[in-house]
């Protein structure tokens, strides 16, 4: 296939363009490394390269890709003594030679030719184009985009080919998101082979929490050619790293080892393992099965000539990796071996059918409620979380990505990326970093032809719904049949079976009451025959029955015994989560019952008679009389969350809630805004009040509904480009929120022209803009000149630490606060709240 | 200039005096060490001047302290490189310039903080991604404990840092030299841009997984450069007690420290 660097869903964007989907197959220089590619032949890199240099003179955080263009020579012997020493493949000196690191110095193309060059020149067999990170942090937690990244990624690949590498090694990698757009960038800008290793440290992940497993399953799904590790510790810390590898992927794996950890010997760095240590851990480790070995900083050719030896006259040690169905986020793993019945859970929560709140949230851009449901999913025992955000008023290709990214900052779990189109499934499976499932594919033409290929490119799992042209089936055997077709087509586009879910799809009981049983049935017929993993959507059997918990939680205990792996489901259920947490005893999972013994501790049973009020969180003992309308002021101004819902519950069964939030909330959050401007609060009883005030809110809402409380308008707030500060951004959102405005929260590193559309799609008046550092107030000056170019009516409203009211008129900006509670009452008076 | 007369030789042999720095000198912290947050510190980034905090939140101010104290693991690297004040910048201003490193310090301040010294303790530290993680996930969900957690690891960053300072004034002492205080980019007239070079002279992306964004800021963001200048006998003596002031900060006219009478300095 072809595909545009500029395109969201590129795979989706060629079919439609009547392309035909066609797998990747590397194209090897020759027939050895085909060998190695395929498991049955050793291969010997080199070893460091800026160690060399270094020990030539460099500079410290000089780039050292300069030298190929201006002394080629000293590189090429460098490269010509590895082969001396017997390395097959060496590397080029073009590690940081991307575009970012390079400003402008030279060109990534002319680095890279020059690079293979001084390569070629050395004689060795292979030339590996090396690839490094781009020394940038990518989002979410970072600035750069993943089709940035991509972008800059795709330009040395370019490179690479053009100037006649053999294969890529990209390497020292710490972040999977960055990785992944490598190796795609790889993939689908070249038909080279692809090797691929991350670097982590002595806990066993890397710097952003990435461990071996995730690293293999990943890049192997993706479909990197050789995995493994390099850099940081020496071979005999990495061992065990590479045996947690070994264990996860068929993937020949490769490890780059550190001569041990540098030291400083009279002010020179030298590392404290030998050639000769070095080569007897190397040997460890291809005794375990690592097929492709060299060397990492502080390696020389004297490290590399010993290695030679260890792998002549032998092939990889064949190994036994268990068949599972992978699930991988960037932090952690799911795995579903398929000779055992361990079970997972997936959380069903982010999905706004139904749920009109988060249906509001998607709609008003609230990341933070979207993203509150994945904490809480994740916190109460979800091991995978459903992400589903169709509606018929939002751009699923657009929002889809970016929920999933936002998730991806602040919870663990792998996602399941859940929609009915096809380009959205793809523009959020291919910025995923990790192994995510697909829901769904079915038994259609049209949905096989159009999701199969993205699973197929992208590595990902999939779930498949019996269902096809002819609607759902009603026996067991026919949906069998669809799954067996969807099997059958999944493997055509190498799509093995444990990468497959089957959802045999659950009917309602009160208008289907045969069906629940045939689709148990179906259940244990899809896993027997095809030996496929199964989900259920669970909570549909009950629908327009009373008691749904009960109902719910049985036939989820029946569908386990029927073997059901992943049941989509809420996990905030504790009855359903109960049945999870027995089934782990019965399948042997819970080894030793441990989690069940700990869980069930000190449990009373809800069957029995008055356990109903021990169960559940104590509520706290009031330190206020709440019947006293005193008591939400004392609340409010000593910061008591924990007593405002029952505090604010008891005072509307007599007050109107309207009269409720302009007599008592506002007049005490007033108050604690002049006590805060007096000083005799500091900034935490700030928002220990603005807290306390917001849980009495959200009683107020969650009894009258969201109508109860006046919209005041709607302000859009951010931190602007390239400023990540946005701690004092979130203090000014919470005391608007409690204000009744509606905040539109970009976040930070905001481009002022996502600022201006939203100001333009929300029809806002009132802007607020923080920036923390001199050097980004240019940019909050530019985000002003763009508004007022655009929106002309607009108002905008500055704070941050460095500036002053003056610097704020100077670029244009209509209000200057010092705090929050000053954004507040600014926002009151432009937006015509009360006191305007 | 008391140190634009010495050769580059001489300098080079100075900086190698101090052996144990003339590498990277990796740094965390060890268990004998315990480092803690000043809570005096923590609570002065929070604007606290004498407010009376009740136990509900001093419980949960604490609490936090705690955690950041219990579940963070800095990571620094330190490195010193001889000093060359004798350059010009592009501009054609007198600029510091760390030999064999890309490091070029412009500006008045950081000059004035250099000049006489030999040799220069570059100082990085990191409280790393699993912070920078935690503080996204209480930022969109819980804005109190975001702001105390903020504020806590910033109190630590810096008591991780004093310590690593202490390593280069013990070794400075043994080598029978003295310190400078600890200077950072972005104090003073001393632009943000070094903070590029500082990262991959010290080689802190791979070293500790710091790294900097296009602005120049650090990330993971609780994290901090330094710059300790190591002086000789002779000028140590008349630069000896010399102290960070608010005199350089371009913040002073607006500080919310100074304000309550407090500097953001201990």
């Amino acid at each position: 296939m072809n595909y545009s660097l500029d395109t969201t869903a590129p795979v989706t964007a060629a079919l439609q363009a009547g392309q035909a989907f066609r797998p990747r197959a590397a194209a090897c220089a020759d027939d050895a490394l085909a060998r190695v590619l395929a498991g049955s032949r050793h291969l010997l890199f080199d070893g460091g390269m800026g160690t060399m240099l270094q020990a030539a003179g460099l500079a410290a955080g000089e780039l050292p890709e300069l030298l190929n263009l201006s002394d080629p020579d000293a590189i090429t012997a460098i490269h010509a003594a590895y082969v001396a020493a017997g390395s097959e493949v060496v590397t080029t000196n073009t590690f940081g030679a991307n575009a970012l690191k390079l400003k402008g110095a030279a060109s990534v193309e002319e680095i890279f030719s020059a690079g293979v060059r001084c390569a070629r020149a050395s004689g060795a067999r292979y030339v590996a184009a090396d690839i490094g990170p781009l020394g940038t942090l990518m989002r979410p937690m970072g600035t750069l985009s993943f089709d940035e990244a991509y972008r800059l990624f795709a330009q040395q690949v370019r490179a690479a080919v053009d100037a006649g590498a053999d294969l890529f090694v990209i390497e020292t990698m710490t972040d999977l998101a960055e990785i992944r757009a490598a190796v795609l960038a790889a993939r689908e800008n070249s038909e080279l082979p692809i090797f691929a290793t991350m670097t982590f440290e002595e806990d066993g992940r890397t710097f952003l929490g990435t461990s071996p497993e995730a690293a293999a399953i990943t890049l192997d799904a993706l479909g990197a050619d050789v995995v493994g590790i390099n850099c940081s510790l020496g071979p005999a810390e990495l061992r065990p790293l590479a045996r947690r590898m070994l264990a996860v992927t068929d993937k020949p794996v490769m490890v780059q080892a550190n001569a041990g950890l540098p030291r400083t010997e009279g002010g020179r760095t030298v590392y404290d393992i030998d050639p000769g240590a070095y080569a007897a851990a190397v040997a460890d480790m291809v005794d375990d099965g690592v097929a492709v070995i060299g060397g990492c900083c502080g390696t020389t050719p004297d490290y590399i000539g010993l290695l030679a030896g260890l792998i002549a006259d032998r092939v990889p040690a064949p190994r036994a990796v268990e068949r599972a169905l992978t699930v991988t986020s960037a932090q952690s793993v799911v795995t579903l071996p398929r000779s055992s019945r361990r079970i997972a859970v997936i959380g069903e929560r982010i999905n706004p059918t139904g749920k009109k709140r988060l249906q509001q949230a998607l709609r008003d851009g609230n990341v933070d409620y979207v993203v509150g449901q994945g904490i809480s999913q994740q916190e109460q025992g979800a091991d995978i979380l459903d992400v589903n955000v169709g509606l018929p008023d939002i751009d699923e290709v657009e929002t889809l990505p970016r929920i999933c990214e936002q998730l991806s900052a602040s919870t663990l779990l792998p996602l399941q990326i859940d929609s009915t189109d096809p380009r959205a499934i793809e523009a959020a499976v291919r910025r995923y970093a990790g192994k995510p499932i697909i829901n769904s594919v079915n038994g259609t033409r049209e949905s096989l032809d159009a999701v199969l290929p993205i699973a197929a490119h992208y590595g990902a799992n999939i779930i498949g719904l019996t269902l096809d042209e002819a609607g759902i089936p009603a026996t067991a055997e026919q949906r069998a049949a669809i799954a067996e077709r969807i099997v059958d087509e999944a493997a055509r586009y190498g799509i093995g079976r444990e990468r497959i879910l089957i959802d045999c799809l659950v009917m309602t009981a009160s208008t289907n009451q045969a069906q629940a049983l045939e689709i148990l049935r179906a259940v244990t017929l899809v896993r027997e025959r095809l030996g496929v993993a199964c989900t259920l959507g669970v909570s549909n059997i009950s629908f327009g029955l009373p008691a749904r918990e009960v109902l719910n939680a049985t036939f989820l205990s029946a569908a386990f015994g029927a073997g059901l792996d992943a049941p989509i489901m809420n996990p905030g259920s504790e009855r359903y989560m109960d049945a999870v947490r027995a089934f782990r005893v019965l399948n042997a999972e819970d080894e030793g019952s441990t989690a069940y013994i700990d869980h069930f501790a000190g449990w009373t049973d809800p069957y029995k008679a008055g356990a109903s009020s021990a169960s559940g969180a104590a509520a706290p003992r009031p330190t206020v009389d709440t019947e006293s309308g005193d008591a939400i002021r004392r609340l409010i101004l000593t910061g008591r969350k924990g007593e405002m819902a029952a505090a604010t519950e008891k005072l509307l069964e007599t007050t109107d809630a309207l009269e409720l939030i302009n007599r008592r909330f506002i007049p005490a959050l007033d108050e604690v805004g002049v006590l805060f401007e007096q000083g005799t609060y500091f900034l935490p009883q700030l928002m220990a009040s603005a807290e306390a005030a917001r849980v009495g809110f959200d009683t107020i809402r969650a009894h009258m509904g969201s109508g109860a409380i006046a919209d005041k308008g709607a302000i859009c707030l951010a931190t602007v480009k390239g400023d990540i500060h946005d701690i004092g951004k979130n203090i000014v959102k919470m005391l608007l929120d409690n204000y009744g405005f509606t905040v539109f929260d970009l976040g930070r590193d905001v481009d002022p022209n996502e600022i201006v559309k939203t100001v333009k799609e929300r029809r806002i008046r009132l802007v607020g803009l923080s920036a923390l550092m001199t050097t980004t107030v240019k940019n909050m000056e530019e985000t002003i000149r763009l508004l007022r170019a655009e929106v002309p009516d607009i108002k905008v409203l500055v704070g941050g630490a460095v500036l002053t009211p003056e610097y704020a008129a100077r670029i244009g900006a209509d209000y200057y606060a010092k705090d929050a509670a000053e954004t507040a009452r600014i926002a009151e008076e432009v937006l015509g709240g009360r006191r305007s | 200039m008391a140190g634009t007369n010495r050769t580059d030789a001489a300098r080079t042999q100075k900086a190698s005096d101090l052996s144990l720095l003339a590498g990277p000198v990796l740094y965390r912290p060890d268990a004998a060490e315990e480092l803690r947050i000043d809570r005096t510190e923590m609570l002065r980034y929070l604007g606290h001047a004498g407010q009376k905090v009740d136990g509900e939140l001093s419980e949960r101010i604490e609490g936090i302290a705690r955690e950041v104290e219990q579940t963070v693991d800095p990571h620094g690297v330190i490195q010193a490189f001889p000093v060359d004040a004798t350059g010009v910048d592009e501009v054609g201003m007198p600029c510091i310039r760390l030999t064999g490193t890309t490091i070029e310090l412009r500006g008045r301040d950081i000059f004035r903080h250099l000049k006489d010294a030999s040799a220069c303790a570059v100082v990085a530290c990191t409280l790393g991604m699993g912070t920078e993680r935690r503080l996204r996930l209480l930022s969109g969900q819980r804005p109190l404990d975001a702001a105390l957690y903020d504020a806590a690891a910033s109190a630590y960053v810096e008591c991780a840092v004093d310590a690593m300072e202490h390593i280069v004034r013990r070794e400075a002492a043994a080598a029978g030299r003295t310190c400078t205080w600890r200077f950072s980019c972005g104090y003073g007239d001393c632009p943000l841009a070094a903070q590029d070079a500082i990262v991959a002279s010290l080689n802190a992306g791979r070293l500790i997984g710091l790294t900097t964004t296009p602005t120049h800021l650090l990330l993971p963001s609780k994290s901090v450069t330094a710059l300790i200048g190591i002086i000789d006998g002779k000028d140590a003596a008349e630069r000896n007690g010399e102290r960070p002031s608010c005199a350089i900060c371009r913040l002073r006219g607006n500080c919310a420290f100074r304000a309550h009478g407090t500097t953001c300095y201990a």
